[in-house]
């Protein structure tokens, strides 16, 4: 019984944080953080009562291994960001809604993942999208708001037909049910896949639908941003395990052509994926602004989360399951750090910023260990799950995925380490002397994130158990685990071995360093200059076009973007045409027209 | 005990110093003509790196500095920039009458004339220029004079930084200069 | 895990590196013969580590010590998986990405003390060396890909013993010629030898990341230096040239490849890196997806 009150708190939750904000901003704002912290509580108490079934009003509900899952996952996101709402309450226009939808697309997300019918889960969607794109324009753009918006509803329009389409088929709205007549019929599941899985695409952000995503993420506020990144864009992953699971998709496409053992629909959608994570890449290398660089990263680990949900196997769905956590809280903490400094200095332009390391050592620390979890290098959580993938792509021999996911994996090296030097690293500018450190609050939830990626890096058992559990109910073999050593097909990982032989070298190392002589602290623009006296520090520091050789290789591509305004450009212009021949002021286009159509009203009189 | 420590020590920096004597890598400070001749001593006709010497790319990595030409008032502060961020033990190799004395430029109003009133000179290498034989001899002596401990120009010019110091100022004004071209 | 497996790593990487320190020394031998000249004493590299050890240095903070610690202690810990010879000091250890994933470790730690410095020419450096990075290990990648799935193993040991099965004629270099070329074409590229090393280009950019470096630091990062050439070796003796049955077959094998790649480093200029970039997408990235193509679809040479 706890998660029907889970998700109806929410809700109420909701609708007093806005009333307490109109008391008090600040006490609006740790309302949210009390209000998810307590979902959290509540979600990681109730794991007993998985299986439970429930209705609310009309809209039934039952809460699955996955749905829970995904609703720890996105719970944590949103209550460890939450920490962070209070500071921008009087930076936003309207700090009251901000907390309000805070919490109500939160419910939305709840109600999503536990619903049991169709309709339930095409409401919640609504839901989620609604009010997150209420809160995309309280950043610093209306537009972003408007391209989300628009992908989100060719997500939402997919989804409400593919709803119909079903219904129409098979006469029920109930998930588990619903779909069980298209497995006959291959070409009607087909459709339904493809419509379905598009919603999830949408909202994934997986090519050629990514381009919400810089947009949304970057000019999101600063404290919605990690939200969105970490928690908002899973919804599309629960979408698209939901049309390879429950449809399910390896028995419904039986007949079709195969390509190493993958059906030609789900290799296809994998090669969508296999160009997100490309294309991710090199965007997110030649970005100027840190956030839109970490939201075209989402775009690239998008593409390997889908990947591993069509794999529907033993290893790479376990590493998907597992990155999507991953990715989530060492996305989430990347943009808290990013938060810090913005909150800080008011820019997140990389170039704008440097030597940030020397004002917040633990943002710096937080964004190190975030983006150590991101390029998928162990320690960390991002570097299991990324094996995992790479281990199961192998034993498939998908070729192609893998070449996307090595480049994806070398490449993020690349632009992770762009913010790291250049925000945080390098020469600290004269007018960032001064700057405090950041506050206790925001101190909270990054040190709660760089313990969770660190410890599920080296004992990722627990999390590796529930997805055993969600593969078991998804019907394929677990992820087999002896100890702490992941047991895979063509190799073992033991992660605590890795940690502690990593930990035994990093001791040798320290102790070469010590026994050596001491140094000698120098200033930062102490630094080998051939002999030239330099007194710029904010002109001697390497930040914009970091990695320049390389992205003139390709700085003429070809862009969705572009392709896209130049439609919108030509519908512009017909309507522009329309316009001038139509709705025309000037005298003599109304004589134009009305001499035309008397014309024709006489001739065809006298046709008659 | 105290004595004792004190031995250990010495072993210690004895082995050091071998270490040191035997891999001398330098910064070239080429300000004059000299440089010209540091390519045959590298290359095969006389291969500097049996020795051990190697040139390196910055003042951080070198232990040895190597000016090899005249110093005007300008180069001084970069001479004396780029020493000042070396590493200790470090040791400076003047090159060429020119560090010596002036060379032929001694009369001139720009010229530094004698670069130990400056910098702490372990060695210098007499010659107008010195030939690839000669600067091959030097660093012979240089060497065993590191491996016995005996050149501590750098130690020299840690006790007698005020005195160098005075004299850096006295002809320079400014060591580290803020705005070169409008003094 | 235990203590003997730590003394055994502890051992392990001693002998590491007193044979590639060796073997570094001998090639700077070679390469003097190469130019008609004496060379250094074989030693020379071990008096040149321990001179930069035994001096002082200056630092830029903490991050700057913290990064070399870092990268020094992640690359040992790599040298630990890879097995020597026949040697492991921890068994079932020795997969290939996570020795490939580990010893970024390593590269992200200097990286980010290079940067820490404050040094912009540290900066070009590091981003010159990760875009370096980008294009050689793609190819090398999807080559040691098509070989996990020819072998069902990801385990260097064990893919070297199915090689020394087949005898001379099973050494994966023979039989696939193509992935054997876009290996030493990548691992030139991964030890930064000529041409691909413009990321440390002295007389450009003031030898790029190691710029700042000097006394204690410059000197682990010789031994950081001498450990990844070390591992990096090691996968390809162990991918390509069937590991090794004794530790004496490994050390010759070893010691061929290197002394092979050091000439050939000798006698090449140096790439831009836009060049090295272009260069690995069309040549050997072609070649490595051809041979996995012909592993994967036709099972050629797999038998």
């Amino acid at each position: 019984m706890t998660f029907d009150i889970v998700v109806i708190l929410m809700f109420l939750g909701a609708f007093s944080a806005y009333l307490i904000s109109k008391a008090s901003l600040k006490a609006g704002a740790y309302a949210t953080t009390v209000f998810s912290l307590g979902a959290l509580a509540v979600l990681l108490m109730g794991r007993s009562e998985i299986g439970s079934e429930f209705s609310v009003l009309f809209m039934n509900f039952e809460v699955t291994v996955i749905g829970w899952y995904f609703s720890g996952v996105m719970v944590l996101v949103y209550a460890m960001t939450s920490f962070f709402n209070s500071f921008w309450m009087d930076k936003m226009m309207y700090p009251g809604s901000y907390n309000f939808l805070y919490l109500f697309s939160l419910a939305g997300t709840l109600g999503l993942f536990f619903a049991s019918d169709l309709i339930t889960l095409f409401i919640f969607w609504e839901v989620v999208v609604w009010s997150s794109t209420f809160i995309i324009p309280m950043g610093k753009s209306r537009r972003a708001a408007v391209v989300y918006y628009t992908i989100s509803s060719i997500g939402s329009m997919a989804t409400l037909y593919g709803i119909m389409l079903v219904y129409r088929i098979s006469g029920t709205l109930v998930i588990q049910e619903a779909f069980v007549p298209l497995k006959e019929d291959p070409l009607t599941a087909t459709v339904v896949f493809v419509i379905f899985v598009m919603a999830g695409l949408t909202k994934i952000g997986i090519f050629p639908f990514h381009i919400w995503l810089p947009l949304a993420h970057g000019s999101a506020p600063h404290t919605f941003s990690p939200v969105l990144s970490g928690g908002l864009v899973k919804m599309g992953a629960f979408i698209a395990y939901m049309s390879v699971a429950i449809l399910p998709a390896y028995e419904a496409f039986e007949g079709s052509l195969k390509i190493m053992g993958i059906p030609l629909q789900l290799y296809f959608l994998m090669i969508l994926g296999a160009i997100s994570i490309v294309l991710g890449t090199l965007m997110a290398i030649k970005q100027e602004d840190a956030k839109k660089l970490i939201a075209y990263s989402s775009v690239a680990n998008g593409g390997y989360i889908l990947i591993g949900i069509l794999m529907m196997d033993q290893l790479s769905f376990a590493g998907s399951m597992m990155h999507l956590f991953n990715h989530a809280i060492a996305s989430a903490a990347a943009f808290l750090a990013i938060a810090v400094v913005a909150y800080r200095t008011g820019t997140t332009k990389i170039s704008e910023l440097g030597g940030m390391i020397h004002r917040m050592p633990l943002t710096y620390l937080t964004y190190l260990i975030a983006i150590i979890s991101l390029a998928g290098i162990p320690p960390m959580g991002g570097f299991v799950s990324k094996w995992l993938i790479i281990q199961g792509l192998a034993d498939r021999g998908l070729m192609f995925m893998a070449l996307a996911a090595f480049f994806g994996s070398i490449g993020s090296f690349l632009y992770v380490f762009r913010p790291l030097a250049a925000v945080f690293l390098g020469q600290l500018k004269p007018e960032h002397e001064h700057l405090k450190s950041e506050p206790l609050m925001m101190k909270i939830p990054m040190v709660i994130l760089m313990v969770l990626i660190l410890y599920f890096g080296v004992l990722p058992k627990w999390l590796l158990g529930i997805i055993g559990e969600i593969q078991v109910a998804a019907g394929i073999e677990p992820v087999m685990m002896s100890g702490n050593t992941i047991l895979a097909v063509n190799g073992v990982l033991n992660t605590l071995n890795v940690f502690m032989i990593f930990g035994f070298g990093f001791l040798i190392s320290l102790i070469i360093f010590l026994l050596m002589q001491k140094s000698r602290r120098v200033g930062l623009m102490d630094t080998y200059t051939s002999a030239e006296f330099i007194y710029t520090p904010e002109l001697y520091h390497y930040a914009g076009a970091f990695y320049a050789p390389f992205e003139r290789l390709y700085q003429n591509h070809p862009s969705v973007e572009k392709f896209l305004g130049a439609i919108a450009w030509k519908f512009h212009e017909l309507g522009t045409v329309v316009n001038a021949l139509f709705f025309s002021h000037k005298p003599a286009v109304t004589v134009f027209w009305t001499s035309v159509i008397l014309v024709m009203i006489t001739l065809g009189g006298a046709g008659i | 005990m105290t004595t004792n420590a004190k031995d250990v020590r010495k072993t210690w920096e004895k082995i050091a110093d071998y270490f040191r004597a035997h891999s001398i890598w330098m910064k070239w400070y080429c300000t004059g003509c000299g440089a010209i001749e540091m390519p045959p001593t590298m290359t095969s006709r006389f291969d500097m790196e049996r020795l051990g010497m190697g040139p390196m790319a910055t003042p951080r990595q070198a232990d040895v500095l190597l000016i090899t030409g005249y110093l005007s008032a300008k180069t001084l502060r970069r001479v004396i920039y780029s020493y000042e961020q070396m590493q200790d033990p470090k040791y400076v190799v003047g090159f060429g009458s020119c560090t010596l004395n002036g060379g032929i430029y001694f009369d001139s109003y720009a010229t530094m004339t004698r670069l130990d009133h400056y910098l702490p000179v372990d060695l210098y290498i007499a010659g107008c220029m010195p030939r690839p034989e000669a600067i091959m001899n030097s660093f012979d002596t240089l060497i065993k004079m590191i491996e016995k401990g005996e050149a501590k120009g750098w130690k020299h010019y840690q006790e007698n930084h005020e005195w160098y110091r005075r004299n850096q100022l006295h002809s320079l004004k400014e060591v580290y200069v803020k705005d070169e071209f409008h003094e | 895990m235990n203590l003997v497996n730590f003394a055994y790593g502890l051992l392990l990487l001693l002998a590491a590196f007193v044979f590639q320190t060796t073997l570094t020394g001998i090639n700077r031998k070679v390469v003097a013969r190469l130019q008609r000249r004496r060379g250094p004493k074989f030693y020379q590299q071990f008096i040149d580590i321990f001179k930069a050890l035994s001096k002082g240095s200056t630092t830029h903070g903490w991050v700057f010590d913290f990064g070399v610690i870092m990268a020094l202690g992640g690359i040992m810990a790599t040298a630990i998986f890879i097995p020597f010879g026949p040697l492991k000091a921890v068994p079932g250890m020795d997969n290939i990405f996570i020795i490939a994933y580990v010893l970024a470790v390593g590269m992200l730690g200097m990286a980010m003390s290079a940067s820490g410095s404050g040094n912009p020419w540290a900066s070009i450096g590091v981003s010159r060396a990760l875009t370096n990075m980008l294009a050689y290990d793609i190819p090398f990648m999807m080559v040691v890909f098509g070989l996990i799935f020819a072998f069902d193993s990801s385990s260097l040991s064990g893919l070297a013993a199915i090689q020394r099965e087949g005898g001379l004629l099973g050494w994966n270099v023979l039989r696939f010629p193509l992935g054997g070329i876009v290996a030493m074409i990548s691992l030139q590229g991964m030890l930064g030898k000529k041409p691909f090393d413009s990321f440390i280009a002295p007389a450009e950019i003031a030898s790029g990341p190691m710029v700042e470096y000097g006394g204690r630091h410059l000197g682990m990062l010789f031994l950081l230096h001498e450990y990844s050439t070390f591992i990096e070796v090691s996968l390809i003796v162990h991918l390509f040239f069937g590991g090794g049955a004794t530790v004496l077959e490994f050390m010759v094998k070893y010691a061929v490849i290197y002394t092979f790649l050091n000439l050939v480093s000798n006698v090449l200029p140096r790439f831009k890196i836009d060049q090295a970039v272009t260069f690995f997408y069309k040549v050997p990235l072609a070649m490595a997806v051809v041979q996995t193509f012909l592993i994967i679809f036709l099972g050629m040479g797999v038998a």
